[in-house]
């Protein structure tokens, strides 16, 4: 981050930069006492909120970060299943066909330059970081041999191999970094959690930092004790470490939760960008949220992943889905609203994942079964935008889904090149498969 | 593995996984029954000669999610009733098998929204949880919660919702790689039909939504309705090796795979009685297979307040399972509860630790736990909180080093970082 960067995004939004703020009031006042309630939220102020539009310019225009390690990769997590088709709508008579009562109506999709995809109406916001070249869309990717159940594709996209692995893709690249970024130190808060842990960010040599509600993630203590002295004596059972592991694992988890603890607190809360404080923590509005705080307190955070929940959309799917892709669009649309008026829009890069995309034909219930091929969405200053990467394959399914039309490790491929320059991906995965042309040249 | 030096480190063991936690002086109890003893008061409390327990959930109201103050009224008492029990009662194994059944079949009250079929489900995991697995299975599968939960409901011949199929296969009877696609096919279509009536939330079969064409399943021919499908996936012989795994992990931690195949054979020559099998599996524990494992979020603060007799309001209780990320009621996903790297994140680390002051101050003086904590009497300490053979010595260190002015109230500090050291969360 530097100052010129930031005074020119600041004149392009308008909006001012806020200090404090009520979440680092909430936790150092959790750290003190028994804090009596969660809740206290900032006012809108919608004429200082910086336009969408104006941000996705931005966006276009900031450049490469100066340092690689300044680079922050934010994986966005649809876990349960997101139901491609209806996310990014082909224009095809079959998938009409396949879907009366389920298929999105022509007239409420959102059109996009460039392409005949269109976007569910509940992303309309992010059209416009489509039209500025900074979003793009890989449609048909899946992992190879993909399974139809929840826990077997998560597992094979989290661990981004063919077969079982005890690590996830980003822990290797955790794993792999570390000598040449951090001198073989680990720190936990490399890698952050958001809405719970990652599988994706095991490794074998790091640990990342698991924050399931960042609104509820303090230390209390009641009045008439020595809150230090307790956390004192709480750090000291963590050390040495005791011979059995279980043990010894429940001692390592605490150094750390100190640090997340005491850094988070000064995370701030812009008012000017009109984000409400996070408070029940959960959706992905509120986890972006504190993605963007922590990309902001520049703690030397490398990856971050927000999981959110529910996609799982079996039965009477349209306003399920409309709900979880609205939350989804207006956490992105405020995430880089907030990165553009603290000066970190450059820094960061942001791919979604999802262990399968739906049954291409609709079931019974108003909802869509278990499928294959899906949908991920890139986005990123250096992204080359407006693309639909692969397709959909509506006229050669497998078994009623959509074959495979891209590897998803060609999409990591792409973001950890991004990430850790040319070669950072070398000995994550387990083949060769080629990088995604996801980047502009 | 954990090994035991003496009957009451045994019964302890026995205690931390199989039980809510012990009161003061139940340890002793415990421990002058027996080991033996105290694994037939737990599997077999009938025997023992305590009393029945009536139905928990057997409880007259009108639930009208209309009315939002009464009907969130309600959802407090039914938490209050169902933790209430959970720490009040003589019988606690068949609450933790309530319990475990939960976890399995994963109902959400997120998803199925109706509080009488919330309960009734779980009256159904409460009820046959300790009897035999395949009415178990049978009775869940038209259960009207999971009918809603998993789409049942909504599943017709024409076409059939997989979701209930695919888990029953998946999550509920055998597990993954032992089943094709096919199979979920099959199970689906032989299980459309059943809906929740909506007049009075009752499930009901109805012909002309149902699919009654042979399908095959698993190998087994002629497979058409619920009963059919329930016999063919029960009769897998991978079922009760499937089980008997959960349960094994559950109880014991990281079995070995020998026992869980020793395990699985009894469950399947004693017919799938799961007390049976229950029984064997703590056998298997007291005599070495068990290995330490994390607890969950509910067991942890059940055992410790338990243990110091805290006063723990509702609002307390259900505080700290937010803050920790177990809410009773609402598994995160199908999948059941998650594991024990949740329970080691930071969140819930940073939440052990203020729970642990909080239930350190609702702590009467009077309370064995807190004579101890201010006599810095660390070994009485720890066998008041079920680890008769003591404190690792970090913690030990860290009690020592704590100043007595670390509280006003003398003991309070040291029973708060008792209570938050890794010693209580791994069992």
């Amino acid at each position: 981050m530097t100052i010129s960067r930031r005074s020119f995004l600041g004149g392009a939004t308008g909006a001012a930069i806020v200090g404090g703020g009520a979440w680092a009031a909430l936790i150092r006042d959790g750290v003190e006492t028994a804090a009596p309630s969660l809740a206290s939220t900032t006012t809108l102020t919608p004429s200082s909120t910086t336009t969408t539009a104006a941000v996705a310019a931005a966006a276009a225009n900031a450049g490469v970060a100066e340092s690689l390690h300044d680079r922050v990769l934010v994986v966005l997590e649809l876990a349960g299943g997101n139901d491609a088709l209806n996310t990014l709508v082909p224009d095809l008579g079959r998938y009409h066909d396949a879907r009366p009562l389920v298929g999105l109506g022509d007239a409420e999709l959102i059109a996009l330059a460039g392409t005949d995809h269109r976007l569910h109406p509940a992303l309309g916001g992010l059209a416009s970081f489509w039209d500025a070249g900074t979003m793009s869309a890989i449609a048909g990717v899946a992992m190879p041999e993909q399974s139809r159940s929840h826990f077997q594709a998560m597992d094979s996209w989290r661990s981004g191999t063919a077969g079982p692995s005890q690590t996830g893709w980003l822990g290797r690249w955790l794993d792999l970094s570390l000598d040449e970024e951090r001198n073989g130190v680990d720190d936990p808060l490399r890698a952050i959690a958001l809405g719970g842990g990652s599988p994706a960010l095991v490794g074998s040599r790091t640990m990342a930092t698991a924050i399931r509600n960042p609104a509820n993630f303090s230390l209390r203590t009641q009045r008439g004790t020595d809150a230090d002295a307790l956390i004192d004596a709480f750090l000291a059972t963590s050390a040495p470490l005791v011979d059995d592991p279980t043990l010894a694992a429940a001692q390592q988890a605490i150094p750390g939760t100190l640090d997340a603890v005491a850094l988070l607190a000064s995370a701030r809360v812009d008012d000017a960008t009109g984000l409400a404080s996070p408070t029940q923590g959960g959706t992905a509005q509120e986890l972006l949220a504190t993605a963007a705080n922590i990309i902001d307190m520049e703690i030397g955070t490398r990856i971050l992943t927000v999981g959110v929940g529910g996609f799982d959309t079996h039965a009477s799917q349209h306003a399920t889905h409309h709900d979880l892709l609205a939350d989804i669009g207006a956490g992105l649309e405020a995430f880089f609203a907030r990165l553009a008026a603290t000066g970190h829009l450059d820094r960061v890069m942001v791919i979604t994942t999802s262990e399968f995309g739906r049954r291409v034909t609709e079931n019974g219930s108003g909802g869509t079964d278990h499928g294959n091929g899906g949908l991920q969405f890139v986005f990123g200053p250096t992204v080359a935008g407006g693309v639909v990467h692969g397709g959909y394959e509506l006229n050669s399914l497998d078994r009623g889904d959509l074959p495979l039309v891209v590897d998803t490790r060609s999409v990591y491929r792409s973001a950890l090149e991004w990430l850790g320059g040319d070669g950072a991906a070398d000995g994550v995965f387990d083949d060769v498969s080629d990088a995604l042309p996801l980047l502009s040249t | 593995m954990i090994s035991f030096n003496s009957t009451r480190e045994t019964v302890a063991f026995l205690a931390r996984r199989a039980t809510w936690g012990l009161a003061p002086g139940e340890l002793d109890e415990l421990e002058a029954l027996g080991v033996q003893g105290t694994i037939e008061r737990l599997v077999d409390p009938s025997a023992a000669g305590l009393a029945e327990e009536v139905s928990w959930a057997d409880w007259d109201f009108t639930y009208d999610r209309g009315d939002r103050d009464a009907a969130r009224a309600q959802e407090v008492e039914a938490y209050e009733r169902w933790i209430g029990r959970l720490l009040g009662t003589e019988r606690p194994l068949d609450h933790q098998l309530a319990w475990f059944w939960h976890d399995h079949f994963a109902v959400s009250f997120q998803v199925v929204k109706s509080l009488p079929m919330m309960l009734e489900h779980l009256e159904r995991c409460w009820a046959l949880g300790r009897g035999n697995f395949r009415k178990l299975i049978r009775e869940i599968t038209t259960d009207p919660a999971m009918l809603v939960f998993l789409d049942g409901n909504t599943s017709t011949g024409d076409a059939p919702n997989e979701n209930y199929g695919r888990e029953l296969l998946e999550l509920y009877t055998v597990g993954i790689n032992n089943f094709s696609e096919a199979d979920v096919a099959a199970a689906a279509a032989a299980l459309t039909g059943w809906v929740v009536r909506r007049s009075d939330g009752h499930a009901q079969f109805v012909a002309r939504r149902h699919d009654d064409s042979p399908q095959t399943l698993l190998g087994v021919d002629g497979v058409h309705d619920v009963d059919t499908t329930v016999a063919a996936v029960t009769g897998s012989p991978a079922c009760p090796v499937f089980i008997a795994a959960k349960v094994a992990r559950y109880f014991l931690g990281d079995v070995d795979t020998t026992t869980i195949f020793e395990l699985g054979s009894v469950f399947a020559e004693a017919d799938l009685d799961i007390a049976t099998l229950i029984r064997a599996t703590l056998e298997a524990g007291v005599a070495g297979k068990a290995t330490p494992t994390v607890l969950a979020p509910l067991p942890w603060l059940a055992q410790v307040v338990k243990a110091t007799g805290a006063r723990a309001e509702t609002e307390l209780l259900a505080g700290a399972l937010r803050a920790l990320g177990q809410i009773p009621g609402n598994p995160p996903n199908v999948g059941g509860y998650p594991g024990a790297s949740t329970w080691l994140a930071s969140s819930a680390t940073a939440a052990r630790f203020s729970a642990s002051t909080a239930i350190a101050r609702a702590t009467d003086d009077e309370s064995p736990v807190m004579v101890a904590a201010r006599a810095r009497d660390w070994s009485g300490l720890a066998d008041e909180l079920l680890r008769p053979a003591g404190f690792s010595q970090p913690t030990i260190t860290a009690l020592e080093e704590l100043g007595a002015g670390a509280s006003t109230r003398p003991g309070e500090a040291a029973l708060a970082v008792a209570l938050a050291s890794p010693d209580l969360l791994v069992a």
